[in-house]
């Protein structure tokens, strides 16, 4: 009360004060604006276009993959280039695309928008976030121009495999530090995310007024701060192991190789739900947008994501079931129980669409991809949670199937997330005709390449295998299955092209051309400095629908 | 068969197995059918109606409903699949148990030792059936290490890692069990169907992971009472080939039935 007392009458008459500093002069461009930029916009779009050029490079790792793997006894290319192929095909998919694209690229452009911010909280650790990321980036890709090649040993690096004994060379150390590093800068990232969404909030802009995707990337954020730093020191562990001879997970020095089991998978699963839960966020908010409704049963919605993170805590080992030295009820149980927040996802998606009027474009229809294809995966997981089926499962190519459809299915709704927000990030509208063919060769092609590879896991055709006996039964679905990896990579093709050409060339989107709902659609396309010259009153966690259509707020009560 | 009966008793897809476990795997794949194909159908038929009936069509005026919450609605989606989970779980648990039950006095035992990139298998008296590493031809079947055991009696496997993480995986069986230093795994089989059943490593161990094979020959009780009396004890039998070394235990302590093999196991 005092301090409000004590401030000084202002000299002038007050006015609305602009929310906008306007600095004269030139602005920085191209490289230097790219390397220099504090701007939350420019790092965010250097995240989208760094992951996705992971994704394509990964994606070209697969193609190798597929096609060795194509006919049995096939010699395209050594047991080791596949080896390596496979380590980081996985890893960059993980680590440089799938998890930092949503919570990075999507969450660094859009959060302070969607809750009327000027920028992040930390803008010079956000564009040291990027670095760090960029140079894990490539630290991971350098591997491969070392004499004894990248490393060799799955992403998920089990120990003793890992040791310097049986892989030797710096391949294997530039995955660690590699890893490390964009570890780190998911860390940074976290740090700098929590605290925006926590101290730069909009008048008006309370917590339960947030768009569901910031609070997807809010819990994402804390499930980071929770899971990467035990990797980092997974990581420095095995580094230790590996120059100082440490032994933390050699058995002869009397270290524990499952130790390192533990420390990655408590890490490894809630990696998982880092990187689906954002998307649940983009899905979300296509589907409200696209249904031009409220999310339905948005509180219900939140305790969901909250679960899930709070559930994927305690589900690590069932990763290590067929270790026979983890407690099985108990991760079971845990496993079993996600099931739960995440079908009420599906049915609060459902309530969402119900009775709305939804303008089925390219966005909305990876939407709906991304729901057809995640079902699959989360029943094809109900199956794994149980150990007595795992015990059957286990590292086979049906577990390959599962996290794809998972994994894929997330990256649907990150493609629809692309599809939906890039008008707003370049002005320009992607072309639909492209978008709808690049979407459907890609849900095919995806479909054809992990579909066939449940069956193949169940005829028990074991993953990272480099070639195959030709009487196993497995002939038909690997080429059906590589097949369908080559239409894949036409999709992907397809979408890359139209977002290279609509750039430049696309329709005008202009301001919202989506009739959005979000603070996101109050700035201009794509936003000035510091975002928002003036912001809507917030009275609900949809604030700009209820500037645009006062006949149709949400109806209060049920 | 009744059609309904016929639909019931499917696999969803999952084949059968040859051992006293498949009974309860077979048993968790039918529940998780009858739970999620019908969850999954009905989800899938909910979009599908919500966008055929709800797509907007050019020129239409309709507005969208603004409605947000329906509380007992929400309710029922939380707890019909909480009262599933928990019967799933219930099933799986004593399915669990059974499972991984290990008997105190099995009928055979026989130590598996998993090493880049091979397996050796030692019998009771010392005997040990070991492969070749052939690693150029994958086709090739007559160099795998063979793991003879009886049907219908209860077989306990002692999984031993040489040097890394190995997983025994035979798909007939239904099972796999990882082999990691540092940790002493074993487990109970019981065979009910004799045959040759392949085997492979399950866990990514190194250069040459696919090609570490193995056969699996399941004989009548009366066979393997005769084949294993013929087996001298410390004896070696490498790819079905017998007695290539015979009568040294101390000749295999140092190491010498790995002698098809590029180099002993290290680590």
């Amino acid at each position: 009360m005092t301090i409000l007392e004590e401030r000084p009458q202002l000299p002038f008459e007050a006015h609305e004060p602009s929310l906008m500093e306007i600095v004269p002069g030139p602005r920085p461009r191209g490289i230097v604006k790219f390397v220099t930029s504090t701007d939350h916009k420019q790092i965010g779009l250097n995240y989208l276009f760094t992951a996705l050029t992971g994704f394509l490079l990964a994606g070209l790792m697969a193609l190798v993959m597929r096609t060795q793997l194509i006919v049995p006894n096939n010699h395209f290319v050594t047991e080791n280039v596949y080896n390596e192929m496979f380590t980081i095909h996985g890893t960059i998919m993980l680590f440089v695309f799938a998890g930092p694209f949503a919570f990075a690229g999507f969450g660094n452009y859009m959060i302070p928008l969607m809750i009327g911010a000027p920028d992040m909280a930390f803008p010079r650790f956000n564009n040291l976030s990027y670095w760090l990321y960029l140079g894990g980036f490539s630290l991971l890709l350098a591997g491969f121009l070392t004499n004894n090649g990248a490393a060799q040993f799955g992403w998920f690096g089990y120990a003793p495999l890992t040791e310097a004994i049986h892989s030797p060379g710096p391949g294997a150390d530039l995955w660690i530090v590699g890893i490390g590093l964009t570890g780190l800068s998911g860390i940074f990232t976290a740090v700098n995310i929590i605290t925006t969404v926590f101290t730069l909030r909009a008048p008006g802009m309370v917590m339960f007024r947030m768009p569901i995707f910031v609070w997807n990337i809010l819990v994402t954020m804390f499930l980071i701060l929770l899971a990467f730093p035990v990797l980092t020191a997974a990581m420095a562990l095995l580094w230790i192991d590996r120059h100082l001879g440490g032994g933390f997970y050699d058995a002869s020095k009397g270290g524990q190789p499952i130790l390192w089991q533990n420390l990655f998978w408590f890490f490894g699963h809630p990696e998982v739900y880092i990187i689906a839960v954002p998307y649940f966020g983009v899905a979300t908010e296509i589907i409200s947008t696209m249904s031009r409704k409220p999310v339905f049963g948005y509180k219900g919605m939140i305790a969901a994501t909250l679960s899930i993170g709070a559930l994927s805590m305690g589900v690590w080992a069932h990763h290590m079931y067929t270790t026979g030295a983890v407690l099985l009820p108990f991760f079971a149980a845990m496993s079993l129980l996600i099931a739960v927040p995440t079908g009420i996802k599906f049915f609060n998606w459902i309530g969402t669409m119900w009775r709305g009027t939804i303008v089925l474009n390219t966005a909305m229809l990876f939407c709906l991809g991304f729901l057809a294809i995640f079902l699959f995966g989360g029943i094809t997981g109900v199956i794994l949670a149980q150990p007595v089926l795992d015990f059957q499962v286990h590292n086979t190519y049906f577990v390959v199937a599962h996290f794809h459809y998972v994994l894929i299915g997330a990256v649907m709704a990150g493609f629809g997330g692309l599809y939906y927000w890039l008008p707003k990030m370049t002005g320009r509208k992607l072309s639909e005709k492209w978008g709808k063919l690049g979407f459907a060769l890609l849900f095919i092609g995806f479909n054809l390449t992990f579909f066939p590879q449940h069956d193949l896991g169940l005829r028990g055709m074991p993953r990272r295998i480099e070639t195959y006996n030709a009487g196993m039964g497995w002939n038909f679905l690997n080429e059906l299955s590589s097949i369908g990896a080559y239409i894949t990579a036409l999709g992907v093709l397809v979408n890359v092209w139209n977002i290279f050409t609509s750039w430049r060339n696309g329709e005008i989107a202009g301001d919202n051309p989506w009739d959005g709902q979000t603070l996101e659609w109050a700035c201009s396309s794509p936003p000035p400095d510091h975002n928002f010259e003036a912001l809507p009153p917030i009275r609900s966690e949809r604030p700009v629908w209820d500037a645009n259509h006062p006949d149709m707020l949400t109806k209060v009560g049920h | 068969m009744h059609p309904l009966t016929g639909l019931l008793a499917t696999n969803f897809g999952s084949p059968s197995g040859v051992t006293t476990q498949d009974h309860y795997v077979r048993e968790l794949w039918r529940l998780s059918g009858y739970f999620s194909v019908p969850i999954g159908l009905i989800v899938l038929g909910l979009i599908t109606f919500a966008i055929v009936r709800y797509r907007h069509r050019p020129g239409e005026d309709r507005k969208p409903s603004q409605f947000q919450y329906h509380i007992p609605l929400e309710a029922t989606y939380t707890i019909i699949p909480l009262v599933i989970v928990a019967v799933i779980f219930g099933v799986m648990y004593n399915a669990e148990n059974h499972v991984t039950k290990v008997s105190a006095k099995p009928s055979v035992a026989i130590t598996v030792d998993g090493f880049q990139w091979g397996w050796r298998f030692v019998y009771h008296n010392g005997h040990v059936q070991i492969g070749t590493g052939d690693y150029n031809d994958i086709n090739n079947n007559n160099d795998l290490p063979v793991l003879v055991m009886p049907s219908n009696e209860t077989v306990q496997l002692h999984v031993v890692s040489l040097d890394v993480v190995h997983t025994f995986y035979v798909k007939e069986f239904l099972f796999n069990r990882d082999l990691i230093p540092g940790i002493n795994n074993t487990f109970d089989v019981n065979v009910t169907k004799p045959g040759l059943y392949p085997g492979q490593c399950n866990n990514i161990c190194g250069e040459y992971h696919a090609y570490m094979r193995f056969l699996v020959d399941v004989m009548t009780p009366t066979q393997y009472a005769a084949w294993y009396a013929n087996q001298p004890a410390c004896s070696v039998t490498t790819a079905g080939v017998p007695g290539t070394q015979k009568g040294s235990c101390s000749a295999i302590n140092a190491g010498a039935d790995f002698t098809g093999y590029t180099q002993a196991p290290k680590g």
